[in-house]
Order: structure tokens, then C-alpha cells, then sequence
């Protein structure tokens, strides 16, 4: 056997570990008692939404996020125009009331408009909340509950892909559906390490104490989970919350998305590699690093594959030459043709294992949506996210090791 | 900070034993198919022998008629499966395995009575059914060429299975009918493709280069 199987058996091996890990926590974290506010306890909450040039979203986000069904005299909205060039100011201004205050000022990055509006903020708990990201009336009360635990610094939703249409949108989909079971199952060793910037929520005192954001960080939410977990309190995860943020649908700017969270990822991750330590629990010896082992399996195995179907393209096209590019007596469908496929299948480890992974798989995105609700063309989203993502995510996350590796500048857009 | 606690070590425990249990039994249920695959094949080899033992002998003790139904057709399909099927339990057991190697000279052997059954048909019947030997090789030093034949005569089986019988052998077999066909077909440690016992070819780039041959 070859070194390359042995790395396939080895990652399906750590994957069946890990996988079974997760579902043992996703079981027993239903069992876990949480502090919860009541509807009489709930706190004061600010909600901040920075916007660049978001012009076509911004009102159906102020929209969606004033319909919440939290007390209103504990909820304020601060819009922060970073210096948009659209009409983003134009229209956050006409929402502009008791409730929502509409800050601007010269265009600096999210980082900076985050911390202008937590200067100003009101509210005991802040949300951050993308300009192009929509929330149902319920998400913020329910996320709020869980700062009860005085543990908790932060509560993340379930985030969903807004009426994701076409190839990319739907992988996207997908990838976000299985990262809910993900979260829960984090939650349940207080693991979770990333707080999604498209809307989560913090305890402000976390920032007080802590600092604001890194303005510099490209990934600035990611940076600010580590920290909330590097200094050694709770981030908590609401499955009853949705968030609906607008995926990228054309590759070019899904690319460039990927390429800024995989080398926020990594350059934060090595800002806080303390955090790989038995002193940070389960996070520090388990979930993390099983996180990066199986990234770094994956992305050699998918570049491994790429590069030898490259080899092979030669050698087949001369074969297809050979037979007139004659497709029919390549497949030969005789009396025994289901048979031998079938045994083919069922006789090689890999494709046993890829399959009950991909069940498995299926099986966790299924039950990740009961408590947000009916999810649209769910079969077919599973399946383009299993034909698809591989080679996506071996692609991002080389090109951004590249990058990292050769240190180069990694911007928004 | 406080060191964190783990949260329950029973958790790596079950996880290892579960995670440790269904890896070897997902590489038992494989094993299990290979089995069912090499009994699959056990089941096919000897009612074909014994298919083909007959024909022979109702012909030539009891001169029933050979030529009326293409019985040849049938049991050429399963001999296609069984090598196929063969070189699958190769490829999951390894060449060294002794119940392959049983059943791969087996094969051999019917695949021989198989095509003495063929030119006996052939001279009978004024029938011009096509054989092609393919004598290959699984040694690393020809197995690129091996392969590159073998990818090529599939096809070139599938064009022409009315009127055409492939027939698979290891040359490196350790049997002493492969050692006596070697010697007959002048077959030396490399892959060779005869054609109708009379056109030798050791490198195939396109269908024609063997078509032509075909009558």
C-alpha cells in the first residue's frame, strides 16, 4: 500500500473518532442544564450594524432586526456608514427614530466602525450585526438568555445561507447546515472558536475589560472568539436563532471571502496557539487540534488527487483517442454490469467509508434544522455540497496557505 | 484563568471504542464482499466448465449440432466476468493470494477449453468467431504497457462481442500449461496480444491496429 492510502485510512480513522465524538456531545449536551434570562430578566441589548456601500440590503436588515420581539425599551440599533460611496447612508438615515441611531464616518474597515459604535453603546449585551445579514423576530431575544451564565462573553445563532440559489450558493448552504450540528456539539465542551461576524452577540463587559476590536485583524470576529476563549470563559450557541446572511454566488468573490477567513484563521490561531494546551480543556486537546489535523489531511489529499488527475489527463485523452472517443464500449453494460459495479463499490474501504460519512453527514444536517425550520431542497443541497466541496475547500485553503506562506497582504476585497 | 476541566473523559472513551469498532468492521464488511465475490466466482466456474465439457462431448460422441445456437455467446459473457471479477479480488487480496491464484488457474483453464471450443466451432460451422489471446504481465516492469493493452482490448471487445472471444492470461502464472503456451506462442516476459493465433502485437495506439485484423 502506498503512503497516500495509509493517509486516507488514517484521516478516515481520526474523522470516525472525531465524528463519533461529536455525536456522543450533540446527545448529551440536550441533557445540559443552561441558565436562561426569563422574558422579565432580559437585558439591555445594542445592536450594531457597520456598513460599507451596502445600498441594496440595509434597510431589509434595520427592517428585519426592529420587527424583533424584544422589550423595546431595553433594545437600541446603531447603524456606523463606514464611509459608503453608495446611497447606504441615504437610506440608514430614514430609519433613523428612538430606536435607531445612524452614525457615519471616513471609511477605516469594520473593525474600526465596530468600536466607534461600542463607544457609544448603551446596552449591556451588543450584537454585531452584517449590513447584509436578516434576522427573524425571535433571534436576539432567544440569544440573549443564554448571558445569564455569567461564564458567557458570547452566543452565536445558527447561521443560514438567505435563499440560496444556483451551484455555489447551495455548497455554501450545505457547509452551513452541517456547521450547526458542528456548533452544538463544540457546545457541548464549550469548543466553539468562531463567532460569526454576520451576527453574534457579546457581553460588553467582555470589551471593557478585553478591548475592542482588532482593528488591524482582517477577520476581526474570529479574532475576538479566540480571545473570549483564550481568556478562558464561554461562548454558547443558540440553535432556536436564526441569521440569514447573502452568500457570495460567483466564484471570484466566494474565493476572495475564503481566502480572508482561512488566513484570518490561521494567522489568529497562531496569535492565541496557547490555547492548544490541556489547561483549555477539551478546546485544547481535542477539538482544535483535530480541527487543523484533519485540514491539513484534507487539503494534501485534495491537491494530491487534483495533481494526479492532472498526470492522467494526457494518458486518458490518448486513450480516448485511441478508441475514436467512443463512450459506449468504455462502459460495456452486459448481464453482469450492476453486479460488478456493485461489488466494485461495496469491496473498497474508502468508498464504504466516504459513504457512511456522507450519510452520516446527511443524517446531521437533517437534524440540525428542526429548530430553525424547514430548510428548501435540503437532498439536493447535500448532494452538490458532497460533489462539490472538496475541491472547493482544498482550493481556498491552498491558495491561502500561499498566501500566509509568502506573507502576502490579504484585503476585503 | 482556571485550568479547564475535561469535560468527561468517558466521552474519549466511547468515542475511541466506537470510532476504533465500526473502522475495523467497515474493512470486515469489504473483506466480507471480496468473500462473496470470490464465492461469486466459484459459483460461475464450474457450471461454465462443465457447460462447455458438454458441448464438447455431445459433439464428438454423439455428433449433436454445435452450430445451431451461439451457446459460445453466453459463456463468453461469463468469462468476461469472472476475469474481470478476478482482477478485482487481485487488486483487494493481492497477487500472492493462494484461493485467487486457485481460482485464476482455474480460469486459465476454462478460458482454454473455451477456446479449443471455438475453432472446433469455427471449422464446423464455417463461423468466423475472433479470438484474441492477451497474455499480460502484473511484474512492475511491464505493468504500464499491461495495463495500457488491457484498457485498449476492453473496448475493442465491447465493438465487436458478437463475433469476438477475449481471453486474459497471466503469463507469469505458475502453472505448466502457461509455461507449454508461452512456448507455443513464443510469448517471452513481456505483454502480448495475438490475434487470431496469427498477428502478434506488444503495443496497441489505436482499435484499427487490432480491428483489422478481425474478420
Amino acid at each position: 500500500m502506498s503512503f497516500v492510502i495509509y493517509l486516507i485510512y488514517a484521516s478516515i480513522y481520526i474523522g470516525l473518532i472525531a465524528t463519533t465524538f461529536y455525536i456522543i456531545g450533540y446527545n448529551q449536551d440536550k441533557k445540559r442544564v443552561k441558565k436562561l434570562y426569563s422574558d422579565d430578566e432580559l437585558p439591555k441589548v445594542s445592536i450594531i450594524i457597520p456598513a460599507y456601500n451596502e445600498e441594496k440590503s440595509i434597510a431589509r436588515t434595520i427592517e428585519s432586526i426592529i420587527a424583533s420581539n424584544y422589550p423595546k425599551n431595553k433594545f437600541e440599533v446603531i447603524v456606523v456608514d463606514d464611509g459608503s460611496k453608495d446611497k447606504t447612508l441615504e437610506i440608514a438615515r430614514k430609519y433613523k427614530s428612538k430606536i435607531v441611531k445612524v452614525l457615519t464616518k471616513k471609511n477605516g474597515g469594520k473593525g474600526t466602525a465596530l468600536n466607534m459604535a461600542l463607544k457609544k453603546c448603551k446596552g449591556d449585551i451588543i450584537f454585531t450585526m452584517d449590513a447584509d445579514t436578516f434576522v427573524p423576530p425571535r433571534s436576539v431575544r432567544e440569544m440573549t438568555r443564554y448571558f445569564k451564565n455569567p461564564e458567557v462573553m458570547s452566543v452565536t445563532p445558527s447561521m443560514l445561507i438567505h435563499e440560496p440559489k444556483g451551484l455555489l450558493q447551495r455548497v455554501q448552504q450545505a457547509e452551513y447546515l452541517f456547521g450547526l450540528f458542528i456548533r452544538k456539539a463544540f457546545s457541548s465542551v464549550n469548543a466553539i472558536h468562531v463567532t460569526p461576524g454576520a451576527f453574534s452577540a457579546y457581553r460588553k463587559t467582555f470589551f471593557d475589560e478585553y478591548g475592542g476590536y482588532d482593528e488591524t485583524n482582517i477577520t476581526e470576529d474570529l479574532e475576538m472568539s479566540l480571545r473570549i476563549q483564550h481568556a478562558g470563559f464561554m461562548i454558547e450557541y443558540s440553535p432556536e436563532s436564526p441569521a440569514y446572511t447573502i452568500a457570495p454566488n460567483k466564484f471570484k468573490p466566494l474565493m476572495i471571502q475564503r481566502r480572508r477567513w482561512y488566513t484570518g484563521l490561521m494567522r489568529n490561531t497562531w496569535k492565541y496557539k496557547g490555547i492548544f494546551h490541556p489547561k483549555y480543556g477539551d478546546l485544547g486537546i481535542f477539538v482544535l487540534p483535530i480541527a487543523w489535523i484533519s485540514i491539513f489531511f484534507s487539503v494534501f489529499l485534495i491537491n494530491y488527487m487534483v495533481i494526479k488527475i492532472l498526470f492522467e489527463v494526457q494518458k486518458e485523452l490518448s486513450f480516448l483517442i485511441s478508441i475514436n472517443f467512443d463512450f459506449t464500449s468504455m462502459i460495456g453494460i452486459g448481464s453482469y454490469f450492476f453486479e460488478r459495479v456493485l461489488f466494485k463499490i461495496f469491496m473498497n474501504p474508502i468508498i464504504v467509508f466516504f459513504l457512511l460519512f456522507a450519510t452520516v453527514m446527511g443524517i446531521y444536517m437533517k437534524f440540525a434544522t428542526k429548530k430553525v425550520g424547514k430548510v428548501k431542497k435540503l437532498p439536493g443541497t447535500i448532494v452538490v455540497y458532497f460533489l462539490f466541496f472538496a475541491l472547493l475547500f482544498g482550493f481556498w485553503w491552498t491558495v491561502s496557505i500561499i498566501y500566509v506562506a509568502l506573507n502576502k497582504k490579504v484585503t476585503w476585497r | 484563568m482556571e485550568p479547564r476541566k475535561i469535560q468527561s473523559k468517558k466521552r474519549y472513551l466511547w468515542a475511541f471504542i466506537i470510532g476504533t469498532a465500526i473502522f475495523v468492521i467497515g474493512f470486515a464488511f469489504t473483506n466480507m464482499v471480496a468473500y462473496l465475490q470470490f464465492q461469486r466466482v466459484a459459483s460461475l466456474q464450474d457450471p461454465t466448465s462443465y457447460q462447455i465439457f458438454q458441448d464438447k462431448l455431445q459433439y464428438s460422441l454423439f455428433g449433436e449440432d454445435i452450430c445451431a445456437e451461439n451457446t459460445y455467446i453466453k459463456i463468453s459473457q461469463d468469462l468476461t466476468f469472472q476475469g474481470q471479477v478476478i482482477g478485482d479480488l487481485e487488486n483487494k487480496l493481492g497477487l500472492d493470494n493462494k484461493n485467487v491464484l486457485f481460482r485464476k488457474r482455474f480460469y486459465t483453464l476454462i478460458q482454454l477449453e473455451h477456446f479449443e471450443f471455438v475453432k472446433l466451432i469455427n471449422e464446423e460451422c464455417n463461423k468466423n468467431i475472433n479470438s484474441i489471446l492477451f497474455f499480460y504481465s502484473n511484474k512492475k516492469t511491464d505493468l504500464e504497457n499491461s495495463e495500457k493493452l488491457g484498457n485498449i482490448l476492453g473496448p475493442i471487445y465491447q465493438r465487436n462481442k458478437e463475433n469476438l472471444v477475449l481471453y486474459s492470461l497471466d503469463l507469469n502464472l505458475d502453472s505448466d500449461i502457461m509455461r507449454n503456451l508461452r512456448e507455443k506462442y513464443d510469448v517471452g516476459e513481456e505483454s502480448v496480444v495475438i490475434v487470431n493465433e496469427e498477428h502478434r502485437l506488444t503495443k496497441i495506439n489505436h482499435v484499427s491496429e487490432v480491428e483489422q485484423y478481425l474478420e
